[in-house]
């Protein structure tokens, strides 16, 4: 018990001497969730939104596959992105592997399904009369779509956070693609699961603590975003 | 106006958190090196590996795992250079031609570890009295089991005295973990392991000297840990850089870091014995 | 009513399929700029369906509809914001009332004049721009709802205004001030006004033609009068449809109970001296309004018999001989042999 709150001393300490170590740490996360959330994003939003709006034969089906893939396990991702960025694999020419844009890759690819689906959700569960309303009032293709994107940006919202969460804590990818290289490729969860390798309890615990706080900073900003829209 | 100001400072105040923390990239030559947890674990890279960079300019990375993942890493030309510990597996590797130019670098050696009251006897025996006295009193023994070098070693150990692998044995549990965490779950268990002295130093170490697992056996010939620095064949591999790992290969046999890792120390006990030939 | 030369619907071969069902068919029809035009029918007859293809925002499965003589389709930015359709449920935007009245003519790009446009459509259905403006689209009861998604599309000055329903479920002040604010918008416009609605008062007293709908196929009100349901079978053998004052109609027994009968206009008789049955069906009425079919000279009595309104295309003759004047009591008497029902395949 003792290294808990031996940890929550830790993490403040780590916070408030500007730690370097920690700092890569939270910096490679930052990073390589941003550009992750970025990539899942922009590929994420218009199928989710296009699977939500459409009606058409087979989407059960592929509503199914993808609320499958929610669960889909990070080392999995991890290992599958490990044969595609190897020297031997298929993109190994792009020297993906042991570098941020790797891990990237492969959170993308974990982010993405999270994004389309509850997009997807959040635009079905959208009233059907907004299409219509919109057009009765004279909308073209463009504003319908802008517009319906528009009135539902509260769930889109919602599903980049989700997204986010699942990004910023993996740590299966992370680990096998990154390869949890100090001041490079060294997460905030891979740095904890190495502290706790290492016996460091405390330390692990400390850098969970910084997790958590970067992960309550970005729920903030998003929560008073959406209360400053209203 | 007012919304318009709150967006914009929150999106700059996360601007300014990526770019702060964003560290700068060397344009230096870098070097990919796949290694142990021992080597990692305990320390020694970080206080070798700035001083290799001091000398040469070439910067180092490495990923720790185990030695069976390791070699594969070299095996799929994802590193240039290895830096492991298990000599059979080794000379295996080269011979099939994944690996040229393998030279020892240091040794450490395993120790048989378990809780002080010592149930199975073992204290003092040789390691084959040891694990027969465990065997035969049926002693919680946890084994790595994540084909790593330490656990190979710990096969060839069992092999040695003579008996069966234990693997289907209730007493034998093996946790696919690293090293630390195997000795912690042997502590949790109050049973046997083997180790690298190096990493029991540092169990000890986190331990404030008191830890609940003692050596019970150790000086054996058997238990010696051979570390090999090994560059991974450039004609299989072109993206090799081997000229580099040709340089980090000869600076590791080389006097300066062989006298820094018998220097390098944790709570005053040398740790590895560097036995680069000359 | 007269058919001008160029009517401003113009339906060929209509024909809307969901799922591969049939649920609207419709192979000629025009309608007249400035018309009012009622839509009645049971649930499910196509009434909706039929709104959502003139309001350009589903487009048929077989068919064409004209706009001012031109083939016309969802999208097209020749009837964008100038057919609009005030749907049965209003929905309304997460932003203020002024924001939703104002989106139609932000979605047009219009910015001259919205302000002044947005409060004028307000004040047409009766919600003070000062008090109501501001609000949030959340804090409005059912009645204002659906008269601020009317002023959105009355901001627009629209030429067609599709109405839904659009007295179905708000109190009685919502529904006369969202009746005044569409006459309005015909008076000041010249606005043609479409609307199914089960109103009665509506379809009777504002509209110039009623249409009824069953089972996907529209009959002009013209030579046949409708006899709506819901029936239920009386002690006769016959279906009989209670009204509110307690005269049956009653009609011969069919399959459908929820199904519309009709009888030829001329098989129905209306007249101001008391009748006897004679095997024929009698009720009392009351005159509400007569109008000239100026094309054939025809005129159309309609006529109040309990909660219904009976429209009957009298011959000039018959109505001279009768001398029969809006709030003339009269006597409508048919056989129920001549009662038939709608054949809806």
């Amino acid at each position: 018990m003792d290294y808990i709150l031996e940890g929550i001393l830790q993490a403040v300490a780590l916070l408030a001497s500007g730690n370097a170590e920690t700092l890569s740490a939270v910096a490679a996360t930052l990073k390589v969730s941003s550009v992750s959330m970025a990539a899942s994003l922009v590929i994420g939003l218009p199928l989710g939104f296009w699977l939500g709006y459409h009606r058409f034969p087979g989407k059960r089906a592929v509503r199914t596959v993808v609320d499958t893939l929610l669960s889909l396990p990070t080392v999995l991702v991890g290992l599958i992105v490990y044969a595609l960025i190897s020297q031997r694999g298929p993109l190994g020419e792009m020297g993906l592997l042991f570098t941020l844009p790797g891990i990237a890759l492969g959170q993308a690819i974990l982010a993405i399904p999270v994004v389309v689906a509850l997009t997807a959700t959040a635009v079905e569960s959208m009233d059907r009369q907004l299409s219509v309303t919109l057009r009765s009032l004279g909308a073209d293709r463009r504003q319908l779509l802008l517009s319906t994107l528009w009135e539902t940006r509260f769930g889109i919202l919602a599903a980049a956070v989700t997204a986010y969460g699942r990004v910023m804590t993996e740590v299966g990818i992370s680990m096998m693609v990154g390869g949890n290289i100090k001041w490079h490729t060294r997460t905030m969860t891979t740095a904890i699961a190495l502290e706790t390798n290492k016996g460091m309890f405390a330390m692990g615990v400390a850098l969970g603590l910084v997790l958590l706080a970067i992960a309550f900073a970005v729920n903030i900003s998003v929560s008073f975003l959406r209360r400053r829209a209203r | 106006m007012n919304r318009f100001f709150f967006r914009f400072a929150l999106i700059a105040v996360w601007a300014g958190i990526l770019f702060l923390t964003a560290g700068a990239v060397g344009a230096q030559q870098t070097l990919m090196m796949a290694t142990t947890t021992s080597t990692d674990n305990t320390g020694l890279l970080d206080s070798l590996i700035p001083e290799f960079t001091k000398d040469t300019g070439i910067e180092l990375k490495w990923t720790a795992t185990g030695t069976g993942k390791a070699l594969k890493l070299g095996e799929n030309c994802d590193v240039d250079v290895l830096l492991v510990h298990a000599p059979a597996a080794e000379k295996k590797y080269v011979a099939d031609g994944f690996g040229i130019n393998r030279r020892q670098v240091m040794y450490n050696d395993f120790v048989l570890i378990g809780p002080a009251a010592d149930p199975a006897g073992i204290k003092g025996k040789t390691v084959r009295g040891a694990l027969e006295a465990i065997r035969a009193g049926q002693q919680i023994f946890v084994s790595r089991g994540d084909n790593s070098g330490t656990h190979k070693q710990e096969l060839a150990l069992w092999q040695a005295a003579e008996g069966p692998v234990p693997e289907k044995e209730p007493w034998y549990v093996q946790t696919g973990q690293g090293m630390l965490t195997t000795i912690n779950v042997a502590a949790e268990r109050s049973g046997y392991t083997m180790t690298d002295r190096g990493t029991y130093i540092k169990y000890e170490a986190t331990l404030n000297g008191n830890p609940p697992l003692k050596i019970l056996v150790e000086g054996d010939d058997i238990l010696l840990n051979q570390y090999s620095v090994i560059t991974v064949n450039p004609t299989r591999c072109p993206t090799v850089k081997a000229d580099l790992a040709e340089t980090f290969s000869r600076w590791m046999i080389g006097e300066r870091a062989q006298n820094l890792i018998g220097d390098f120390k944790l709570l005053g006990k040398q740790l590895f014995t560097p036995n680069a030939a000359k | 009513m007269t058919l001008p030369a160029s009517p401003i619907f113009r339906i060929e071969a209509l024909e809307q399929r969901y799922a591969g069902r049939r649920v609207l068919h419709v192979p000629s029809l025009e309608i007249a700029p400035g018309a009012i035009v009622g839509l009645m029918g049971p649930n499910g007859s196509g009434k909706s369906t039929l709104l959502r293809l003139l309001g350009f925002i589903e487009a048929p499965s077989r068919g064409r509809i004209l706009f001012k003589g031109s083939p016309a389709g969802p999208f097209d930015a020749r009837i964008r914001s100038r057919v609009t359709l005030l749907p049965q449920d209003p929905y309304l935007m997460n932003r203020s009332v002024f924001d939703n009245v104002a989106y139609g003519l932000k979605l047009r790009g219009q910015r001259s004049d919205a302000a002044g446009r947005v409060h004028r459509a307000l004040a047409a259905v009766g919600l003070a721009p000062a008090r109501f403006a501001r609000r949030p689209w959340y804090a409005l009861s059912g009645g204002e709802a659906q008269r601020v998604a009317l002023a959105a599309r009355l901001a627009l000055e629209p030429e067609v205004l599709l109405m839904d329903e659009p007295t179905a479920s708000v109190d009685a002040e919502s529904a006369e001030r969202i009746r005044q604010a569409a006459l309005a918008a015909r008076d000041h416009w010249g606005t043609t006004l479409i609307v199914a609605s089960h109103d009665w008062s509506w379809l009777f007293e504002v509209c110039d033609i009623v249409w009824h709908l069953y089972a996907g196929t529209v009959f002009p009100t013209g030579t046949r009068t409708f006899l709506p349901g819901p029936w239920i079978p009386g002690p006769d053998h016959r279906w009989h449809r209670p009204l509110a004052d307690g005269q049956h109609l009653v009609v011969p027994a069919g399959t459908d109970p929820s199904a519309p009968a009709y009888i030829e206009s001329h098989r129905l008789r209306l007249t101001r001296q008391p009748v006897t049955g004679q095997g024929r069906v009698v009720l009392k009425g009351t005159v509400l309004r007569l109008a000239l079919i100026r094309r054939t000279g025809q005129v159309v009595v309609t006529a109040a018999v309990g909660e219904l309104a009976l429209t009957a295309v009298l011959e000039p003759e018959v109505l001279r001989k009768e001398g029969m004047a809006p709030g003339d009591a009269i006597s409508v008497a048919y056989p129920p042999e001549a009662v038939a029902w709608i054949d809806a395949t």
